[in-house]
Formats: C-alpha cells, structure tokens, sequence
C-alpha cells in the first residue's frame, strides 16, 4: 500500500497530497455512532445514538451531548474520549474569552478556536488527529441560531441541518427531504427523531437517544425522561 | 513627585440623553514646565467609542497602541465592533497583565452601546473598575474623571451635572467643567479639546483657555 | 536635624520638619526687577500654589516696604511677608534715628543679616529689594541662605529662567519708562506661559525720583490673546508606526 510508508510520521504528506492520518480520522467518524442537528427558525436541536456496549451499562452515566457554555451544545460521531479532550479545551476557551471580555462566547468564536485545536493536532508532532467530528449548536446574540459542524482536518462549515457517523448518507438525504427554512423548533425536533429512527438498528427508546435543544431562551436544554411512545419531551435545564 | 503628575492630565466624561461627552485638557508638561499645548489624550477606538488617557504621556501612548492592536485583532476575528462594556473589560484585563510595572496611566471609557446607550467607566492603573460589580462593569450615571485635575474636576461636576442633558447643553457643562477645573492645576489646562456623541454624529471642539 | 543658634542645640523633631516644608508652598513664582535709565523696574506674577493645587491667583508677590522702596516675593509666603513687614519697620526706625531715608544698600543688608542669623532653621525666602535712595536706582537680591547681591538685572522663582529669557534678549539701558514696563511684562507673560507654577495678574511697578508708582496688573489669561491674537491651530498629526 503506497499510503501506508508515509505513516511513519503522522503529518507528513504522501504523494498524492493527503495526510492519511486525516483520512484515517475520518474513517473513525465515519464509523461511529449517528448524530445529527437541525437549525430551526427559532433553535437548534442536535441528537445522537446511544448504543452501549452491553445491557448491563448503567445508560444514565453515559452523555454524549455536553455543554461548551450555558448556551452553547456539542454532540461529536467517533471516539468518546477524543471528544472529552476536545470539549475540555473548548469549555476552557469559552472561559477565557469570558474572563477577557465578561461578554459570553460567540457561536462562531467557540468554533473557529476548537476547530484551530483540531488543525494543529494535523500538523504538530508527536500527535495525531482526533478521531471525531463535532455538531456544535448554539444561540447567541451575534447571529441567532447556529449549527457548526467540526471535522478531523479543522475544517468547519455552517449547516442548516447535517448529520455524521455510520448513516450519515441516509440520514442527509432523510433531512434533506424533511427540511424547510421556517421550521419550528419542535418540528425539528419530531424530525431529528425521526431522522434516528430510520437508521436506527431494534428498537428507539429515550434510554437509547440523546437529544439535546437551545432557543431564544439561550439556555442549552438536555432531555433526561425521553418517554417517546408519548412523544412528550420533558428538558431539563441541563 | 507621584510619575502619574510627570506630565500632568485632565480628564472629563459626561452622561446625556442618549450621549455622552469626553473632554480633556492639551497640556503635555515635565514637571512645572509646559512643553507643548495641542496633546492629544483621548483617542478613538472607533465611532461610538472613546478612552482618555490621564498620567504618564509615554505609557499613555504605548497603552493606546496595544489597544488599538487589541481591537484591530478583535474586528478582524469577530467583523464587529467592540461594545464600550467589552472594550472596558479588555483594557482592564491589559492593564493587569502589567500588575507588578504597571502603566502608569488612568483609564477614561466612554462608547454608545448596540442600542445606543451611553457608556462611561474609569479604572486604575492595574485594571480595578470603579462601578464594577461582580459579573460585569454597571454604568456610572452621571460623570467620570481623571489626571492631576480630578479633584477639582469632581468639584465641578458635581455642582454643575444635571442627568439626561441635551448634547449642546452637555458640551457647555463639560467644557465649562473642565475649564473651571484646570485652573486651580498647576499641571494641566492650556486648552481644552471637547468631543460630543450622539447616535448620528460626533462633535469635535477645541477650547480656548487661559494658557498659564 | 541639629542647628546651633548661641550655644543652644535645636532638634527638629518630625512635625518641626513637616511644618518648615510646608511653609515652603508659595515656591512657584516669576517676579523679576531691572535697572534702567529712567530708574527701576519691578515685576511678579500673582499665583500660589501648594504642590500641583493653586491655591490663589490674586497674590501681591510685590510688596511695598516704604514709598521709595520695593520688595518682591519668592519661596514661603509667610515668611516673606513677615520679614518684609519687620523690614519695613526697621526702615522707618532708621529714618527716625537718622532724619534721613535709608539706603537700597543699606536695607537690603538689613534684611540679608536678619536671614542669615536665622540660616538652617527651615527659612524660604529670595527677594530683590528695589528702590531709589540719594545714589539713584538701587537693587539687590537677598535670600534666606544668606545671599546679597548687588546687580542690574535680576529674575528670581520657578518661572526666572522663562523670565531671563525675554529680559536678557530685549534689554537696553536706555529704555523708555513705557518700553521697560512692556520688556517686564513680557517676561512675565512667557514665564507663566511655560512655568505651570507662575499665573494670574502680571504686575508692573516702577521705581523712579519720586518713589514707586504701580504701573499695570494685567490677566495673563488676556494677555496671551493680545499678545497672540491670531494662533493658528497646529493640528497634532498621527505618527503613523511602521
């Protein structure tokens, strides 16, 4: 394999111009568990699988949405404990800039630093790039609501509604038929369901999503009680 | 001799109806003897937003600079405009990277907000806010001061502040304020500059003082 | 701080200190006096200030010992006026004995004596005694270090070396009363130009045959629109960094 002899360090180029770590990287996401988000008219609702290895996992200790700010949520598709690395050192920029300015974070800021994080672990030595991708979504006063998504290379893209992980192509067209620019927040949230359904191997419960919702109240809400035969979403402040 | 008196400064800011006043005097001395009579101290951030610089002329020029690089840096991130309240918090958080060789100037803010409310803050040298409260920084209401002056300048405006001034009637308060003020200062005066912010316009004055 | 006065030994305790230093405010000062053809010339700005504070600006730094003879102000106020008033009395004491007016030499050495016995013990004072006695225009400067000197021309204060500058460069002896009291006020005005410490009133007092004659008081913050009545504005560029 041609690739392969240009592995010997991770962030050197192979002749046809890629980093086959990134590619590698990638791979892991596009391995990993589905997550998906929608930007609405008025919110943002990102969601993602919770498969556990085994029954016997106690699911409420496991959280695959966490909170960067008060007002800002990421959901990553890949290795769980590359995310934690990447939401520690977000959650501590968010800080920063806090600590500077006593002025909330922008969406687009919180992004653009952890996507700078995620690009020079392609380029530095001695390390290699994480194995996730991000959906980052968000409310601020700057530009409303907000979903970015955060890739191994440190690029990043605005998305309307996007999804990552084993169905992502499924899941992409799914949403593209769902989407309409005025959605409500609940319909995307009935949509980002639905959107995990189709893809979703036995039966969906609300032990086995995550789903996780801000708005113009712009406080980031994480459901715990999902009951879904009801559909009744119970948030909680997160 | 305190090294904040080394050149000697005033300076004023006001509160008025939907804006605000900053003026200064346009003295730049060593010690006793007056050097030149057209310094400037107040500088623009950008249209809405001010800061006077009271104390030693050097550092004030330096400090502007490292925040003029500041801002620039932040523009470019954010394609916006700092808010006077953001601005105040980055100048203060400056000034206390500085904790143990400080700049040895006194900071006056003054900015329309996104809504244009008037803004004025002041701070010491190492970054304390006066009007701080735990969270953020509150607006003063009414008026702030600085340099070798700012007792006398306390003096005047507190006889001769009225809140929710017109910006004609602001303009003659803080001059007449700051002319009053520099003549009981060996240190400044020698003129006065005077700049009045409204939501749609900045008015920029020079004053003539008594020039000893 | 140990002074010996006859034989007793004075120790300057804290407050003693800080008393003497405070005394000291008025230092800030431009007065200045000349010889001239037609007599003397005596001029003085009018500010007192305590640190950076000024404390008046309507001071007679110009004080009047006797028809014939002037005083100027410079260092502690109190001081000044005090030792000036005690001069004064001295003078008149003398023309009593006498029956006859005292000396410029005389008085000035009068006073100079006085402040060099008190030498050491916290004294401010630089003065030029000015005046007209039986030998013409006379003046000296005298201070509380214990100088006295006799000249033609003389600045003392903050503001002197402003006021030297003018003086020295428009001076001739052959003036005119008009021309000197202008030269004076001149120098004046620049000194409280440039000297933060020197302001107010710019007072100009002639000395000639018939004694001392107050010639004009004027507002320097006037003076300097007349003597600059259209300034142009210099605009301050910005240094642009490369």
């Amino acid at each position: 394999m041609g690739d392969s002899q240009y592995s010997f360090s991770l962030t050197t180029f192979s002749p046809s111009g890629k980093l086959v770590q990134i590619e590698h990287a990638l791979m892991a996401v596009g391995s990993g568990q589905t997550s998906l988000g929608i930007k609405a008219a008025n919110g943002v609702v990102i969601a993602t699988e919770k498969k556990l290895p085994s029954i016997l996992v106690d699911e409420t200790s496991v959280r695959k949405i966490q909170l960067l700010t008060e007002d800002i949520g990421v959901v990553y598709s890949g290795m769980g404990p590359d995310s934690r690395v990447l939401v520690r050192k977000s959650r501590k920029q968010a800080q920063q800039y806090f600590r500077l300015y006593k002025e909330k974070i922008p969406v687009t800021q919180l992004v653009r630093e952890t996507a700078t994080v995620m690009q020079e672990f392609t380029q530095s030595g001695g390390v290699r790039p994480f194995g996730v991708s991000l959906l980052v979504a968000g409310y601020d006063d700057v530009d409303g609501p907000q979903l970015y998504q955060v890739d191994p290379s440190g690029s990043y893209f605005s998305w309307k509604a996007s999804a990552m992980g084993k169905n992502v192509s499924n899941a992409k067209t799914f949403l593209e038929k769902r989407y309409t620019d005025d959605m409500e927040l609940e319909d995307a949230i009935h949509t980002a369901i639905l959107t995990l359904k189709e893809g979703f191997e036995g039966q969906i419960s609300g032990k086995n999503i995550e789903i996780g919702v801000i708005d113009s109240e712009k406080k980031f809400r994480y459901q715990f009680g999902f009951d879904y035969s009801t559909k009744t979403l119970q948030f909680h402040i997160a | 001799m305190s090294i904040f008196e080394y050149n000697g400064s005033a300076i004023v800011a006001m509160v008025g109806k939907n804006c605000f006043a900053i003026a200064s005097d346009r003295r730049l001395g060593v010690q006793l003897q007056t050097v030149a009579t057209d310094f400037q101290r107040i500088y623009k951030i950008h249209d809405k937003l001010y800061i006077g610089l009271a104390g030693l002329a050097t550092d004030a020029q330096t400090l502007h600079q490292r925040l003029v690089f500041r801002h620039n840096l932040y523009q470019l991130r954010e394609e916006r405009n700092m808010k006077p309240e953001t601005f105040a918090s980055l100048v203060s958080a400056v000034l206390y990277e500085k904790r143990f060789g400080p700049y040895f100037c006194q900071p006056v803010i003054a900015g329309l907000g996104e809504k244009d409310e008037p803004f004025i803050c002041t701070m010491d040298s190492i970054g304390a806010n006066e009007n701080a409260n735990v969270i953020g920084i509150e607006l003063a209401k009414d008026f702030v001061v600085g340099g070798t002056a700012s007792e006398s300048l306390y003096g005047a405006c507190e006889s001769m502040y009225k809140p929710n001034m017109e910006p004609d009637e602001l303009f003659e308060t803080i001059s007449q304020a700051l002319l009053a003020s520099v003549d009981r200062d060996c240190l400044s005066g020698w003129g006065g500059h005077v700049i009045v912010v409204t939501p749609t316009e900045v008015t920029e004055r020079k004053l003539k003082g008594r020039m000893d | 701080m140990t002074i010996f006065v006859g034989g007793f030994v004075f120790q300057f305790d804290g407050f003693q200190k800080k008393a003497a230093e405070t005394m000291k405010h008025a230092h800030g000062t431009t007065t200045l006096a000349f010889i001239f053809k037609e007599g003397v010339i005596v001029a003085a700005d009018s500010r007192a200030s305590m640190g950076g504070y000024i404390s008046s600006q309507s001071v007679k730094k110009i004080i009047e010992i006797n028809p014939y003879m002037l005083g100027t102000m410079a260092g502690g106020a109190a001081d000044c006026q005090f030792w000036h008033r005690n001069l004064g009395i001295k003078c008149r004491l003398h023309e009593l004995a006498n029956k006859r007016r005292i000396s410029v030499t005389g008085a000035s050495k009068l006073l100079a004596n006085i402040l060099y016995s008190y030498r050491g013990m916290g004294l401010s004072i630089g003065t030029m005694i000015a005046g007209w006695d039986e030998t013409g225009p006379g003046l000296y400067y005298v201070d509380s270090e214990g100088g006295r000197l006799k000249g033609k021309r003389f600045s003392v204060g903050s503001g002197s070396p402003y006021a030297y500058g003018v003086l020295d460069d428009g001076y001739r002896f052959d003036m005119s009363v008009e021309e000197a009291a202008e030269l004076a006020r001149r120098a004046i005005y620049h000194a409280t130009f440039r000297d933060g410490a020197s302001g107010g009133v710019a007072s100009v007092y002639y000395v000639g045959p018939d004694g001392w004659k107050k010639l004009s008081g004027d507002d320097v913050g006037e003076l300097h629109y007349k003597y600059y009545p259209a300034v142009v504005e210099q605009e301050m560029a910005e240094v642009t960094i490369a």
